[in-house]
């Protein structure tokens, strides 16, 4: 990481694009306090987030990428567990797993080990476990990696109504038309560094799409494959 | 395409199919070859147990050669096939990934046919040094008991012969269960091997000392005339009979070793068919409605937890005690050797009373490298852990689910100790000891815990250090069992000397003293813990996320 210089409006629904390797993954750890910087600030909601975790890590909710769970506890029990953990009454988090068990397609699968969930169930109990206490601002690293369309819908209807109710999602993904449908706000990372930010229509400029702008802004031009290659589908 | 309909006209199939020994053969030896180019630490550990293997195997030679002549060699060789072929058919389950070639999945997209596979696939396991030192141990044992020309001649058809029905007995095993060894279950069982081997040990040890005791080789004549009738062994048996100058016997025996390895290819064969030809039904069955089991476990001992984090923390731990089977195979392996060690002891009449505070030390390792057993799920608890109260509360939840266990076992422990010795009145101040123990090795864990994290690897049951941490984890847990004997000293220094200033009727003061000191360092270790993890969460998450 070479400096990152971000500052994300509240009520949003923010996308952090960039391809492999740019850097979204460091950032959304360092930001949610699971990896240290080594130098520079990070706010949430206007407080530090190293020097104030108490306020900080009450109003966030995260979904890492490449971090386990606890894949020992069956859906619901990792609810009860992540809810229980952070404070809330015991009879409020069964409520609330009940009904997000049920809005994420879940309820079939609650008392199966988390060991055994599908990639994309994995990503459902995750954001269920992100969600449940509420937070003011969600941090979801690659939410729709490998997750089928019925999931990856459920997920952005989820997603689509928590923003409605003014609250913030920052997302980190490379699928560009995901980014596009979803996001009003955009960062584009490259190589460590944020190349372009702001709303989707500034950062896409007079490019046709934010596929084409985010192209041009990394620098990677279509490479030609005229020459090479040349035998792919010809005379078999 | 399958095995059954693979293209039967195309000639690059059907000459791949007539040359298949060699093929597999050089592939085995190719990905052998390959595998140990990777490192060179690889290269050092394989030379090295090929080195210790032949060690072992030319040790077992002379020493069969040595009994040539006893009159209990028969017995012994025939047991000695028996235990291999045991160890042929078990190993496999715990070790299901160890041959490339081997794997049917592999395999599926292949045009082939599958009696040459079969063939070629037995011809590409004879490689290797389990096969080796099997042939080595085969020849050996067929030399000690073969005499006379019939004996020479069986023993020249039974020493190859018991190697294959050993490894077409392997092949057959992991391939019929191949399904359940890729599932979830499968690789747990394999994580749980290492147990078996430990308790095992422990077993064969103690039955070995008790062979010792009980008048030599002969008691295994009973047991070696049925054993000398069941294929391996019966091979093996075989020689011995056609030395005896039964050769009826002797044909029988070897026709039916020659009969099992029929059956095995075939059974071999039959699995390797189904499974190439008919879908995996595994995942299948994991995508179909949960099943209501999981629920049960933990939601009545729920109720009588304490509320807030401590309640939470524990069932958690708890519940990973009984699911998780790396915590599960330390734990068992903790209760199985903190129980043997003391009672075996005393069984022997070589034990103390003193050694039932084993138990009480055994138990408390597991309260180190804590987050390391969390795996990289650790962001879920430091997500939530803001203030050195957090962290306190949750070590601390850590230390009572453990207390939960261990406590009730060092008593029960202490007191089977105390009574097979007949030592009652050793019981107070040993209770005292194992309750000052505990207490140093929960304050020393938590310490270690917070300071000297490091990742557990999930898969394989013999690694339990990330590669890279072995440094920090021997600090860990040697520097905290150093530190728990010194916080213990006062304990230990008042037993002593009670004992040698002829105090003895102050002994049992040994156990409510040993009781509060051990929770008061208990409860002095979790203080100091606490503002550590505090601190370090980000430095512990990197820690604990290598494996």
């Amino acid at each position: 990481m070479a400096g990152i210089d971000l500052e994300l409006p509240a009520g949003r629904f923010i996308g952090l694009v960039g391809p492999n390797g740019a850097g979204k993954t460091t950032t959304l750890s360092m930001v949610t306090g699971l990896l240290r910087p080594d130098q520079g600030k990070v706010e949430v909601a206007g407080h530090d987030v190293w020097r104030d975790p108490v306020e900080v890590k009450s109003r966030i909710g995260v979904l890492p990428e490449g971090l386990r769970l606890f894949e020992r506890l069956s859906g619901r029990e990792l609810l009860a567990y992540t809810g229980r953990l952070r404070g809330l009454p015991g009879a409020e988090v069964d409520k609330r797993a009940t009904q997000l068990l049920d809005v994420l397609g879940l309820a079939g699968a609650q008392h199966k080990l988390v060991v055994d969930y599908s990639t994309g169930m994995r990503k459902k109990i995750g954001l269920a476990a992100a969600l449940l206490h509420n937070p003011e601002v969600l941090f979801l690293d690659e939410p729709f990696e490998g997750v089928d369309p019925v999931s990856a819908q459920t997920i952005r209807e989820v997603l689509e109504r928590y923003t409605r109710s003014g609250a913030t999602v920052v997302f980190s993904s490379h699928v560009m038309e995901l980014v596009e449908s979803l996001c009003d706000w955009v960062a584009v990372m490259a190589a460590g560094r944020i190349r372009a930010q702001g709303t989707l229509a500034q950062v896409r400029g007079e490019a046709p799409s934010l596929q084409n702008a985010f192209l041009e802004l990394v620098g990677a031009g279509s490479r030609a494959t005229d020459d090479s290659l040349d035998w792919l589908g010809g005379k078999r | 395409m399958s095995v059954l309909d693979a293209p039967v006209g195309a000639a690059p199939g059907r000459a791949a199919n007539e040359n298949l020994v060699p093929v597999f053969v050089r592939l085995k030896l190719t990905l052998l070859r390959n595998g140990l180019r990777q490192s060179a630490g690889r290269r050092a550990a394989y030379i090295a147990s090929v080195v210790v293997t032949l060690l072992f195997a030319a040790g077992q030679l002379i020493g069969l050669i040595a009994l040539r002549g006893n009159a209990h060699t028969g017995s012994l060789v025939v047991l000695l096939a028996a235990v291999l072929a045991v160890g042929w058919a078990v190993m496999p389950l715990f070790f299901p990934s160890g041959d490339e070639t081997l794997d049917p999945s592999r395999l599926v997209m292949l045009p082939l046919r599958p009696r040459p596979l079969i063939s070629a696939l037995l011809a590409s396991s004879l490689v290797g040094i389990g096969p080796l030192f099997t042939l080595c141990l085969t020849a050996g044992s067929v030399f000690a008991v073969a005499r006379g020309a019939a004996g020479a001649v069986f023993a020249v058809v039974a020493a190859p012969l018991a190697l294959l029905v050993c490894v077409a007995l392997a092949r057959a095993v992991a391939t019929a269960n191949t399904r359940l060894l890729t599932s979830r279950k499968g690789r747990d069982l394999a994580v749980l091997s290492g147990l078996v081997i430990a308790v095992g040990f422990q077993v064969v040890n103690f039955g070995a000392q008790r062979l010792g005791r009980a008048g030599g080789l002969s008691a295994l004549d009973p047991v070696a005339d049925v054993v000398r009738w069941l294929p391996p062994a019966s091979a093996i048996g075989a020689v011995d009979s056609a030395s005896r100058g039964s050769y009826g016997p002797a044909l029988a025996q070897l026709l039916l070793s020659v009969a099992a390895l029929v059956a095995l290819l075939w059974l071999w064969q039959r699995s390797l068919v189904k499974l190439m030809t008919t879908p995996d039904g595994s995942t299948l069955a994991a995508a179909g409605p949960g099943h209501e089991k999981a629920r049960k476990g933990g939601s009545g001992l729920a109720a009588l937890l304490p509320q807030g984090r401590t309640g939470t923390v524990m069932e958690r731990s708890l519940r990973y005690i009984a699911r998780d089977p790396k915590t599960k195979a330390a734990w068992v392996t903790a209760l199985a050797i903190g129980l043997i060690v003391p009672i075996l002891n005393a069984l022997q009449g070589t034990g103390s009373v003193y050694f039932a505070c084993f138990a009480a030390w055994m138990l408390g390792i597991q309260m180190y490298n804590q987050f390391g057993q969390d795996t990289s799920a650790f962001w879920m608890v430091a997500l939530t852990i803001s203030s050195t109260r957090d962290a306190y509360l949750e070590l601390r939840a850590r230390a009572l689910a453990l207390l939960l266990i261990t406590l009730p076992y060092t008593i029960v422990v202490t007191v089977v100790t105390a009574a097979l010795l007949d030592d009652w009145a050793a019981l107070p101040e040993v209770m005292g000891l194992s309750f000052a123990l505990l207490g140093g090795m929960l304050a020393t864990g938590a310490v270690a815990s917070a300071n000297f994290p490091y990742s557990i690897p999930q898969e394989g049951a013999f690694k339990n250090v990330a590669p890279g941490q072995a440094g920090l984890a021997w600090i860990s847990i040697f520097g905290g069992m150093v530190s728990a004997g010194l916080l213990c000293a006062p304990a230990i220094a008042a037993t002593i000397w009670l004992h040698v200033a002829d105090h003895e009727q102050w002994l049992w003061l040994l156990l409510p003293v040993g009781a509060v000191y051990g929770a008061l360092i208990s409860w002095a270790g979790l203080r100091v813990a606490a503002p550590r993890t505090a601190d370090r969460l980000p430095e512990i998450l990197a820690a604990v996320s290598k494996g």
